[in-house]
């Protein structure tokens, strides 16, 4: 009788689990074939926590005019990458996601991307002047369109003023040279009472050390993308005062590798820190950083009157194997509509990379003064000081080379006295990987 | 069991009965789910993973060129390969023995007549239930140097995971923690098999209670020991979540701590070279082999199956 029960019960759940994928396959299989039609939420892919609020709110938007149901997923960076990259590999990617400089030439030259030129020709939403020429290049293969911007980032200097209000020192400034916020830093550095006056986010190269290497004359790579400049005398020249930074006024490399260094900020551990423009959203939330902070232009070089910031932008792309390229399309076209760009930057996601909506994002909060990561992508108004803006530095395979780099680099951040030895080392490197990239 | 294959095998080539047939279409069916799970998911890949390793793979799946053995001649020269297989071997070493120690004495203990018993078993079976990242995210807040509850509850300046000598042990430590409630429960279901009779002779021939664990609890428990042993040095021969989370990129104790399985995903999926990360898991399927072989072989001389 029990052994009746039992094999009753296998049966039963075996039958169970075989309904159940059979379920399953007819769902997927109706998504297929349905393909084309408006049935089924779009599957959209972003990496910032952040920004998932006002992007959810667009796609609402977006809902609410054209019936289309959307569906915005949020992935650590990280795993973000290694989703995406199987999704392609297996041909199950998300219809609509972000694309970024480190990865868009080897999912462009894979033909992994929807190819938007006819779908831009015929579009009245959508002009490609009208955006950001160092983001629309960025996502242009070929002469062909992969992407549509969606916004652009610069790099400022955050500062907390109840620290410079304590030690009776003045705010960092457009005026200031790195010579002047080093001084300020080392004032402000107590390391007995562990506060710092700078911390640096060296598994964050852009909002980094990438700005003081340009800002010193030096380069991350060749302007023909072929030639690493880790090696180039003022490049080195830069990172010295990197590593004299590391030394003097941040905190121990060991302790920026256990906590992040806007998590530092944050708790009013260190006074400065360089950053981008997408955390504005992460500083406005922050209660401590919303009462106690503020944000300035980064600093510029002495000698060669360059103050640089790293631009980069996203871009709104589609998946070339979708099943329903009229549909992305047409979301693309509303995230990268002139309103809708307009929208974003009022919401405070992130600034916009329309032309003309600079204003709208300043204004989207009142905490802080957020003219200072504007006033780095405009004409200079200090005089004798160039505002440089530098393209992300980009590769075939982008990821490899800066995935090497952070990690080559880790015993020049904990004794910078390494710091010469080890950049040396990492241009052959980084040469190496550019010269074994596919294509 | 002997008997009845025997008896199959012998008339094999005459006609099966129609009671025969049934079993062999039952049989199989109700084995075909399981099958089917072992093959797609396990000796595909498998088979896949050897193949790859002897590739240079290209970008998305596409274009893989089989290039012989150019992986594995650059892994034997890759330092931090061997660096790697030391650091699984060290963790390996750590985790092993002391989850297995601890297990077993608290099982013994949790298996005794006792006020609270279920609420205490919980409380060891609850990091088993914890996501292995929120485990990770715990420790790794309490491991901080600067602003970690360990630091500031002790006093101490220890800088727990980024001083290469110890930062091995305190992910070790984390390890033997999250796996002690499983192999708690597995002694636990082993010892409820013991018959009682065997303590009540042993204390009417007056043994102490540390004797009869010696000699009693510990030879009638290998099996399950055993059990344990193998799957739990496979299990430590793997880890990866853990290093992962815990430790930044830019920790200056990577090196010394990042295991095999680190490796491999850093390469394959990090530097997007599947071929060479392939090539790494190759290696540690090799050392898990050789590891478990030896094993089963030692078993023969401790572990006592009634």
């Amino acid at each position: 009788m029990k052994k009746r029960l039992i094999s009753a019960l296998m049966v039963s759940a075996m039958c169970l689990s075989l309904t159940a994928c059979g379920g399953s396959g007819g769902d997927s299989s109706d998504g297929g074939s349905s393909g084309g039609s408006s049935s089924g939420a779009l599957r959209v892919a972003i990496w910032d926590n952040n920004q998932q609020p006002g992007i959810q709110e667009i796609c609402d938007l977006f809902t609410e005019e054209t019936g289309i149901e959307v569906q915005v997923e949020v992935k650590e960076w990280d795993s973000y990458w290694t989703l995406l990259e199987a999704g392609a590999s297996g041909g199950d990617m998300p219809d609509v996601f972000w694309m970024h400089a480190n990865n868009s030439q080897i999912y462009m030259n894979n033909d992994m991307l929807l190819k938007l030129d006819d779908y831009i020709d015929k579009s009245d939403k959508i002009d490609m002047s009208k955006y950001l020429p160092q983001v629309t290049a960025l996502y242009t293969y070929d002469d062909s369109y992969y992407a549509i911007p969606k916004d652009y980032d610069t790099i400022a200097l955050w500062y907390n003023k109840t620290m410079f209000d304590e030690a009776q020192m003045e705010y960092p400034n457009e005026n200031w040279t790195w010579d002047d916020m080093y001084e300020a830093a080392k004032k402000l550095t107590d390391k007995d009472a562990k506060k710092y006056g700078y911390a640096m986010n060296v598994t964050n190269d852009q909002d980094s050390y990438w700005n003081m290497i340009y800002s010193k004359g030096g380069y991350v790579l060749s302007e023909d993308h072929k030639t690493s400049g880790y090696d180039d005398a003022k490049t080195l020249e830069a990172m010295e005062f990197v590593g004299k930074l590391l030394t003097d006024v941040c905190p121990p490399a060991s302790v920026m590798a256990e906590t992040q260094t806007d998590i530092l900020f944050e708790s009013g551990t260190v006074a400065m820190i360089t950053q981008g423009s997408w955390m504005v959203p992460a500083f406005k939330q922050n209660e401590y950083t919303a009462e106690h902070c503020d944000v300035a232009m980064l600093p510029y070089d002495k000698e060669t009157g360059i103050r640089a910031t790293i631009c980069n932008g996203l871009g709104w792309a589609a998946a070339a194997s979708t099943k329903r390229p009229d549909d992305c399309w047409k979301l693309i076209e509303w995230l990268g509509s002139e309103e809708m760009q307009f929208k974003q930057a009022e919401l405070g996601v992130t600034m916009s990379a329309y032309e003309g909506t600079s204003d709208a994002w300043a204004g989207n909060t009142d905490l802080f003064d957020l003219t200072g990561h504007l006033a780095m992508a405009e004409e200079s108004t200090v005089e004798g000081v160039e505002n440089l803006i530098v393209e992300y530095p980009f590769t075939y395979n982008a990821v490899k080379w800066t995935s090497q780099c952070q990690k080559d680099l880790v015993p020049a951040w904990d004794d910078p006295s390494q710091m010469e030895d080890k950049c040396k080392e990492f241009a052959k490197t980084m040469n190496d990987i550019i010269a074994s990239e596919s294509k | 069991m002997t008997n009845s294959k025997s008896e199959a095998k012998a008339p094999a080539k005459q006609k099966m009965t129609t009671w025969e047939k049934n079993q062999l279409f039952w049989g199989w069916l109700f084995i075909i789910p399981t099958m089917a799970g072992l093959i797609i998911l396990n000796l595909y890949p498998i088979v896949n993973t050897i193949y790859q390793s002897m590739c240079k793979t290209g970008d998305f799946g596409k274009g893989n060129v089989f290039v012989g053995f150019a992986n594995f001649s650059r892994m034997f020269g890759d330092s931090e390969v061997w660096q790697a297989l030391i650091n699984t071997i060290k963790y390996a070493i750590i985790e092993v023995p002391f989850s297995i120690c601890f297990a077993l004495v608290l099982a013994v203990l949790l298996n005794r007549k006792m006020v609270g018993r279920s609420a205490y078993r919980a409380i060891f079976f609850l990091p088993m239930i914890v996501a292995p990242a929120a485990v990770a995210m715990v420790w790794r807040w309490l491991y901080n140097s600067q602003f970690g509850l360990l630091n500031n509850l002790f006093g101490l300046k220890v800088e727990w995971i980024s001083n290469p000598k110890i930062a091995w042990i305190s992910i070790a430590v984390i390890g033997v923690w999250s796996i002690l409630g499983y192999n708690i429960v597995l002694f636990i279901s082993g010892l409820q098999e013991i018959p009682h009779d065997y303590y009540e002779a042993a204390d009417i021939d007056g043994a102490s209670g540390i004797q009869a664990f010696f000699n009693i609890t510990v030879p009638l428990l290998s099996p399950t020991i055993f059990f344990v042993l193998i799957t739990r040095v496979i299990g430590a021969l793997q880890v990866f979540d853990l290093i992962y989370m815990v430790m930044d990129q830019s920790n200056k104790a990577l090196p010394k701590v990042e295991s095999l399985v680190y490796l491999f995903y850093r390469e394959s999926f990090d530097f997007g070279d599947k071929g060479y990360g392939s090539t790494i898991v190759v290696l540690l399927l090799a050392v898990i082999l050789v590891v478990t072989v030896f094993q089963m072989i030692g078993q023969k001389k401790w572990v006592h199956y009634e």
